[in-house]
């Protein structure tokens, strides 16, 4: 039974890992970035080519891949998405066409392989990332297994969590964040730099995406596709958790992971993950606001 | 001079034409290409009705299109020569077989737990019937609570969106009746008194290009009446209509299933062309791709959705021809969504009506009409 709950919180610390990003970028900015599972590719691609490139472990490739996600949220943000606030859907649509276009940037290595040039660790193929030996293996707990490698996703997940709450909290652009998230518009005229907290607010998600990467990149094989079904889940943490609430996407990945984890003891990964969507749905029905929502005017 | 309306009718009354015409100029392999985007045109039409019309951007077509396709399906699997080879004087899916549990009944009725589910398939009429009724009830069920429950906008959408991933998971994880990934394939043909829908012969395609254009014309008149007006009113200021006394609900519902009847009609066309149904039907990619066409050739556009769905497709079939074009044609695909969702919004049917407009401006004898060419009633258009 613990290793069924130990499974389950490492399920769930891996959905908050990609939701995190997604919380703060669509509470704050009111975008949907459906390249934000791109993000979660690009941190785990940083993670592949760093280990064939510079022989670096997955602890070099945390930082390189946050600010390899950031950059490239800024400039997705400075390129697209600044043209789109306020109109929600159509930054699912665009932020999807990006996400196309990022999957190909990595497939076709950036255009190289047209001119028979080919990057070893890019390219339509399958990844693998070792993780290093401490990490490796299980030890027990009371008579339960637990694999070294889910504890640490587990531990990582709560240091950036605890990392984004005090910045979101403690600092005063995280103040700023939250005033925008409330209301923009009053918010700006409070004199706060809208245009420039979004972009950082931006950065700072996807590179949460980017280290969310990193961590998947040592269980999961690392492919171009792999970030759709993560933004999926990613987001319906969000939408349950309610949105601009740091504590509902919290809570709701924990509650997701440990059903998704129970269901899966008992029968098998697919149904399991129906079961999550069709909890998600009822929610969203009963709640449409999420179980944590913001209370205004 | 014409009136715009007019001339519209001409433009759809142009496209009929042309897609009659196409056996004059195209082989049977071309013929069935074609066919297949006419069907995705088809999905076009359904998508621009529910997100032009209606204002709900639904995310989760491809359940509607799904659910149509394997319907149909499942009755044509079992009039394939196949399924009568197993070792039965009735028919059996041959992947029932290869999964039976030693020693069970090869039968129907009984082979495994839930296989007296297709029972009523062996008539290919019931699978027809089913695959229209199917995606309504269910568009009927998902819009009655929904819209009841007045939840509007990206909540539509990510419910939608929800719905079919889990239909997905459980049609993979039913495998002892649908298959699993695999889906069904190795169908029979369409059978109309006495008439086989071989895929490759010219009927086959006049099948689909009729359906098409009654579809087009249908849905054209249908937004234009009554009901469809109030629809646009609905999305364009949903409390306006409901303090006017409309029951908002029921319209959004019943466009929702009029949208969701068309998918599941193209998902049994796309059947009888391309012989197999598969949950890639169900996946997110497919029904995100929808609204791209949609919203490549104008999102507020019957014949504009349509279009754009045919032409994107008949694009990248012609470019994926070309070897190693093919993951480069994405890359335009993806820049296409991206430009068109931040500088054209109304799609490549916005240029058209702009267009018109100009050419009609110019005509004094219209003068009086060009005042009313506001943007409301062109997004209406």
């Amino acid at each position: 039974m613990l290793e069924v709950l130990f499974i389950g919180l490492s399920l769930g610390s891996v959905l908050l890992l990609v939701a995190l990003g997604l919380a703060i970028t669509y509470g704050a900015m009111g975008v949907i970035n459906m390249a934000h599972g791109e993000m979660v590719m690009v941190g785990a691609y940083v993670t592949v080519l760093s280990g064939i490139w510079l022989g670096a472990n997955i602890f070099v490739a945390i930082p390189l891949a946050f600010i390899v996600t950031a950059l490239l949220g800024l400039l997705i943000e400075k390129l697209v998405v600044r043209k789109l606030y306020g109109r929600l859907l159509d930054t699912l649509l665009a932020t999807w066409g990006i996400a196309i276009l990022i999957q190909q940037a990595v497939r076709l290595e950036f255009g190289l392989s047209f001119f028979g040039i080919h990057i070893e660790g890019l390219g339509p193929g399958l990844q693998n990332v070792a993780v290093p030996e401490f990490l490796q293996g299980a030890f027990s707990i009371g008579g339960a297994e637990i694999n070294r490698y889910r504890a640490f996703i587990i531990l990582v997940t709560a240091i950036l969590a605890l990392l984004t709450w005090l910045i979101m909290y403690r600092t005063p652009i995280g103040t700023q964040v939250r005033a925008i998230i409330r209301n923009p518009k009053m918010a700006a005229a409070c004199g706060i730099d809208v245009e420039r907290v979004n972009a950082l607010t931006f950065a700072f998600g996807s590179g949460l995406a980017g280290i969310a990467g990193v961590m998947v990149s040592g269980f999961k094989t690392v492919f171009p596709d792999m970030g759709t079904p993560m933004v999926v889940d990613g987001f319906l943490v969000v939408v349950m958790g309610g949105v601009g609430s740091l504590l509902g996407s919290v809570f709701s990945a924990g509650i997701l992971g440990e059903i998704n984890g129970l269901v899966a003891s008992v029968t098998n990964d697919i149904l399991a993950r129906a079961v999550v969507f069709g909890i998600v749905i009822a929610i969203i029905i009963l709640k449409p606001k999420g179980l944590f929502a913001l209370k205004g005017r | 001079m014409l009136s715009k309306r007019h001339t519209i009718w001409a433009i759809y009354a142009v496209f009929i034409v042309l897609t009659m015409a196409a056996p004059l100029v195209m082989d049977s392999f071309w013929l069935n290409r074609v066919a297949k985007y006419l069907v995705y045109g088809m999905l076009g039409i359904a998508v621009a009705l529910s997100w032009g019309y209606a204002g709900i951007l639904n995310l989760g077509q491809g359940l509607f299109f799904g659910a149509g396709a394997y319907m149909l399906a499942m009755s044509l699997k079992l009039a394939s020569a196949t399924s009568l080879q197993q070792g039965s004087d009735k028919p059996v899916p041959d992947f029932m077989m290869w999964n039976a549990e030693p020693g069970a009944p090869t039968e129907l009725c009984c082979i495994n737990k839930a296989s007296f589910l297709w029972l009523p398939f062996q008539s290919q009429w019931f699978g027809v019937l089913m695959g229209l009724v199917v995606p309504m009830a269910i568009a009927g069920v998902i819009g009655t609570i929904v819209f009841r429950k007045r939840i509007s906008g990206v909540f539509v959408s990510i419910i939608t969106l929800a719905v079919v991933l889990l239909v997905r998971l459980v049609v993979i994880d039913a495998q002892p009746i649908t298959n699993g990934f695999n889906g069904l394939t190795d169908l029979g043909w369409l059978n109309v008194g006495g008439f086989e829908f071989d895929p490759y012969v010219v009927q086959t395609y006049y099948l689909v290009a009729i359906s098409l254009a009654v579809v087009l014309i249908g849905t054209r008149l249908l937004v234009e009446t009554r009901a469809g007006l109030i629809l646009q009113a609905i999305r364009d200021d949903e409390n306006r209509v409901r303090y006017l006394g409309f029951d908002v609900p029921t319209y959004q519902t019943f466009f929702f299933a009029v949208s969701a009847l068309i998918a599941g009609f193209a998902g049994m066309l796309y059947v009888v062309v391309s012989e197999f149904a598969s949950p890639t039907f169900l996946d997110l990619q497919f029904s995100i791709t929808m609204v791209v066409w949609a919203a490549v050739g104008g999102r507020a556009s019957i014949l504009g959705a349509c279009l754009g769905a045919i032409l994107i497709n008949t694009i990248s079939a012609t470019v994926s021809e070309t070897a190693g074009f093919a993951e480069g044609w994405k890359v335009v695909i993806g820049l296409v969504f991206v430009l068109v969702v931040l500088y054209l919004p109304r799609g490549l049917a916005g240029i058209a009506h702009d267009l018109l407009d100009r050419l009609r401006r110019r005509t004094p004898a219209d003068t009086v009409r060009v005042g009313d060419a506001t943007g409301a009633s062109q997004l209406a258009e």
